[in-house]
């Protein structure tokens, strides 16, 4: 009796102290009344604000308010002290069962975040206006893209639309105007006649010799693009299959010691993952060479990793069923695989290589920039020369592979996904000639593209004079402090752009994701109209990467990390767009209905039927493309888009590869840092 | 002849699924497994060909002890054991015919087999086995285009491959109506008479155990709480096998 009640006493006690637990560290009494992630997140946010607000005001005197010549402060200070008794103001009422304002918090934490990240990504609204002018002529030029040339006064011209109008009426009224025709930058972007090395084919047929210059069809740079795309999703998925086994941790526990080889592959994955298809790139020339050949390699690893991971996970997840029938037969490690696993898998597998290959089609009109082949190499070099014209038919031509190579991908990966069983017991005779042509077109596509893709497996062998010394630097990763200080301001203004970017355009798509949602416009003609016009617009932006739109804004607002923060922005607005407008597409219609039936306006319905669905798919896309443009701002720096990339870049340039290693481990941590914590905020709350 | 002497198996997260089991199965014997969901059925006819390895106990079969058997030793002793599953467990994707031969691998070289290919005999084993349970027609559709009843006879003609001396079966009409359970379990009493393999058959239902099976067992908890001829399994002993509050239930 006595014990119970000194207990109780205790207990009482306990409850009465927790609260002011929180003076001393903000959270601690939220997290032992079991609010566990509400005192998490509170502690995190005080550590991350408090740091930035510091380091801010140490490095950029961000916030500075000076009251005379010796005392000096942040304003910064105010809103953290504002979180902070809202903190202890928070452990006091959640003692007496009540929760003080989230939101205040909220706005708190996000004043900080966005004031420190508008100074360090150097965000300068004003040049959005006073260089208008600038932006102005760059998009002229961007909407009269270098097709089409013409001869006036025996120079020649780019003939853009206005002057392709000219023509078209003159020749309607029988005039007799300047010739028009397709101009050598179209030839260069999609292919034109002219001198080639000879191929190894007409090498090895005796037709030419090695390196010699014949006449012949030079390849399209995007032509090429094309190419090193379908390599590198091949080469990829070919060495992904084995390598997903020794990651599938059903599989491998099943052999002695399988379960080390696990743990090994996984990470190393994973680690590989995290490094961007780009800065593989950088790594791989030093290896190999610039040209399309590194291109194919660099997006060759990475997507081993991705695919590695994806197809794994595809493994641990079948049926264990057929395993066990397998294993009862008497077959052994084998026969489980080839007969009750890979059957199993094929779908999936599939699917996600076709994934894949979109994915490495973007990459691949991006490669370029550092690894010298495919358009991104070609835009490069248009951007270098000012030739906006010549960089805007690249634009255009990209935006139509990628647009078809996503409908394609798409379309068949939906096929795969249903997999119909067949019934019929015989295949018609017409369709087993169809899959032979198939295949033979496949054949003929996959050697062509070796060729135009300069593959050399003998370069693996005979790697670069520098290559064996960054092997070694980057064991040795420069950690002193002068480096380590310079790597964490790059991260943070890297950081930085990606929320920048993603709260800008998730904003930003908000408003237009409504005007692309089929079930609310597109009910009548005018607004099926806008319909279009705005999903078009989210699919013409979408297929293009960050990485190519940064010129554009390096041209309107100058380099540096506001032009990428802005690149990125467009891609977000865009692929929020889409994903934003598919949520809506995809509540249920009833709802609506039954609102409207109370006799509600359109605005009301809104608010009242379709917000509360759309909320938490909407934060779920948030997330994913946070992910998305936390990798996307590690590389915006390559074109001029600041951050860590350009940092990156210039270590690689600089052949100091010990920093450049530790550039890349830091930007590894952090991508895993926040994958973990992305996943971990998915699992909570979406 | 089957020996099972106080074979016991608790799971890594401490369950203990089987407490000292012990009982013999004569050669020839249809015995059926009765009890509770979770009793240890499953567990019980895992043990048997090592799909799940006891923690102890011995399982001496014709001799040769199981529990001892190791790698290749192991998989000689599955390839002589059936082994038919309440779910089928078939490759859903693959066609009949290569989940039939399947049920031939234990006996195959590895090499050919992984490019599917197998010896003349073989498939005209499969074409032998699937005429037994009436799907020859079938052998090039895939397995999911079958009903759930056809899938199980997809199941029965692979365990039928091994030439079994002995099947073991985990439910194996629990998931089909009572009409199909009769028709797959007339396959199983066709082989233990007419063939003279020993069944192990653990079922749900009283009057399919009644009808069908020549002795049977009770677990409880993973105790053996009795042995006996079907018919000594009257109300009270069938109230003692399933607790208090059961009711029998009959199924045409
Ligand atoms: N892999 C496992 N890990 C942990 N416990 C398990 C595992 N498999 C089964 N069990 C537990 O062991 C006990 C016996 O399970 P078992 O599957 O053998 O029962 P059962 O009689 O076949 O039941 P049912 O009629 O539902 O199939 C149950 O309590 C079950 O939860
Ligand atoms: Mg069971």
């Amino acid at each position: 009796m006595t014990t119970q009640h000194s207990k109780n006493d205790s207990n009482e006690f306990n409850q009465k102290i927790i609260p002011f637990l929180s003076i001393i560290i903000p959270g601690s009494s939220q997290f032992l009344f079991k609010k566990n992630w509400r005192g998490f997140t509170i502690f995190i946010f005080s550590i991350i604000s408090g740091f930035l607000i510091h380091w801010g005001y140490d490095k950029f005197n961000i916030g500075k308010v000076s009251i005379n010549a010796d005392v000096s402060f942040s304003w910064l200070i105010f809103p953290f002290l504002f979180f902070y008794f809202w903190n202890i103001l928070d452990a006091f009422l959640i003692q007496r069962d009540k929760k003080s304002p989230v939101l205040l918090a909220f706005f708190s934490i996000a004043i900080i975040l966005y004031v420190i990240g508008w100074s360090v990504t150097g965000v300068k609204l004003d040049r959005l206006i006073t260089r208008f002018d600038d932006a102005k002529s760059v998009m002229r030029k961007l909407v009269n893209p270098d097709f089409f040339s013409t001869e006036v006064d025996g120079k020649i011209e780019i003939c853009s639309w206005g002057c392709l109008w000219d023509y078209t009426a003159a020749k309607f009224t029988g005039a007799q105007p300047p010739e028009v025709f397709l101009s050598t930058n179209v030839g260069q972007i999609f292919g034109q006649k002219g001198t080639v090395t000879a191929s190894s084919w007409a090498v090895l047929l005796g037709k030419a010799t090695k390196n010699e210059r014949i006449p012949g069809f030079e390849t399209g740079k995007i032509i090429e693009t094309i190419a090193i795309g379908l390599l590198a999703t091949i080469f990829s998925t070919i060495l992904a299959v084995p390598v997903s086994f020794l990651a599938a941790h059903n599989i491998m526990k099943r052999i002695p010691g399988g379960s080390i080889v696990y743990y090994i592959s996984r990470t190393i994955l994973n680690i590989v993952r995290a490094i961007d298809t780009i800065v593989w790139g950088l790594i791989i020339i030093v290896w190999v060479g610039l040209g399309s050949f590194a291109g194919v390699i660099a997006l060759t690893i990475h997507s081993i990793a991705a695919l590695g991971k994806l197809f794994s996970e595809e493994i641990e997840h079948i049926d264990s069923g057929p395993v066990e029938a397998i294993e009862a037969t008497g077959g052994n490690f084998y026969h489980i695989v080839r007969y009750a696993v890979i059957p199993q898998v094929i779908p999936s597998f599939l699917s996600y290589t076709l994934l894949r290959w979109d994915i490495n089609m973007r990459s691949a009109t991006v490669i370029g920039f550092v690894a010298g082949g495919g358009i991104g190499f070609f835009v490069l070099e248009t951007i270098r020369m000012g030739g906006y014209q010549q960089y805007a038919a690249a634009l255009w031509a990209i935006a139509v592979v990628i647009i078809v190579v996503d409908y394609i991908s798409s379309k068949w990966r939906f096929n795969i996904l249903k997999d119909q069983p067949k019934t019929a017991a015989e295949i018609p005779a017409w369709k087993k000639i169809r899959n032979v042509i198939y295949v033979i077109i496949g054949i003929i596509v996959f050697l062509y593209a070796w060729e135009i893709a300069k593959i050399d497996l003998t370069k693996l062998f005979d790697p670069g004079p520098t290559f064996g010394r960054l092997l070694k630097d980057f064991v040795s990763v420069d950690l002193t402090g002068k480096v380590i200080d310079n790597v964490v301001r790059e991260l943070i203004i890297t950081i930085m752009q990606a929320f920048l970017a993603t709260t800008l355009g998730g904003v930003l798509a908000i408003p237009f994701s409504f005007l692309a949602a089929k079930n609310l416009t597109g009910k009548n003609k005018f607004s099926a109209w806008i319909f279009y016009i705005v999903r078009s617009t989210f699919n013409v932006l979408r297929s293009i990467e960050a990485l190519l739109y940064v010129a554009i804004f390096v041209y309107w607002v100058g380099i540096g990390p506001f032009a990428g923060m802005l690149a990125l922005s467009v891609t977000t607005f865009a692929l929020l767009g889409k994903l934003f407008s598919e949520a809506i597409e995809n509540i249920e219609p009833g709802s609506i209905e039954a609102v409207n039936a109370t006799g509600a306006n359109k605005l009301q319905a809104i608010v009242y039927s379709i917000v509360p669905q759309i909320v938490p798919p909407f934060l779920s896309y948030l997330i994913y493309q946070w992910d998305i443009n936390i990798r996307m701002a590690t590389i915006i720096g390559f074109a001029g888009g600041g951050g860590i990339g350009l940092m990156l870049s210039t270590f690689f340039g600089s052949l100091q590869y010990h920093k450049a290693g530790t550039v890349i481990l830091a930007i590894v941590i952090v991508i895993a840092i926040m994958d973990f914590s992305s996943a971990k905020i998915r699992e909570k709350f979406v | 002849m089957l020996k099972i002497e106080n074979l016991c198996k608790t799971y890594p997260n401490g369950t203990q699924a089987l407490n000292g089991v012990s009982f013999e199965v004569e050669e020839g014997e249809f015995l059926a497994v009765i009890g509770l969901s979770g009793s240890g059925k499953s567990t019980l006819l895992r043990c048997i060909n090592r799909l799940i390895e006891p923690t102890s106990g011995n399982i001496i079969w014709n001799g040769d002890d199981i529990t001892a058997a190791t790698g290749k030793e192991i998989r000689n002793i599955r390839r002589q054991i059936g082994m038919i599953f309440q779910q089928f467990n078939l490759v859903k994707r693959s066609s009949v015919n290569i989940n039939v031969l399947s049920g031939r691998l234990g006996y195959v070289s590895t090499l050919p087999s992984l490019f599917h290919i197998f010896s003349k005999e073989d498939h005209e084993r499969v074409k032998k086995t699937l005429e037994m349970v009436g799907l020859a027609d079938k052998i090039d559709v895939r397995a999911d285009s079958l009903s759930g009843g056809q899938q199980q006879r997809v199941g029965i003609a692979r365990a039928l491959m091994q030439e079994p001396k002995m099947i073991l079966a985990d439910e194996p009409v629990a998931s089909l109506d009572p009409v199909l359970a009769h028709s797959i379990l007339k396959y199983l009493e066709k082989l233990n008479k007419e063939y003279g393999m020993t069944v192990i058959c653990s079922l749900h239902f009283l009057d399919l155990v009644h009808r069908y099976a020549t002795r049977a067992i009770a677990l409880n908890e993973g105790l053996l709480v009795f042995e006996g001829m079907p018919q000594e399994i009257d109300d009270a002993m069938f109230k003692h096998i399933y607790g208090k509050e059961a009711e029998r239930i009959e199924i045409i």
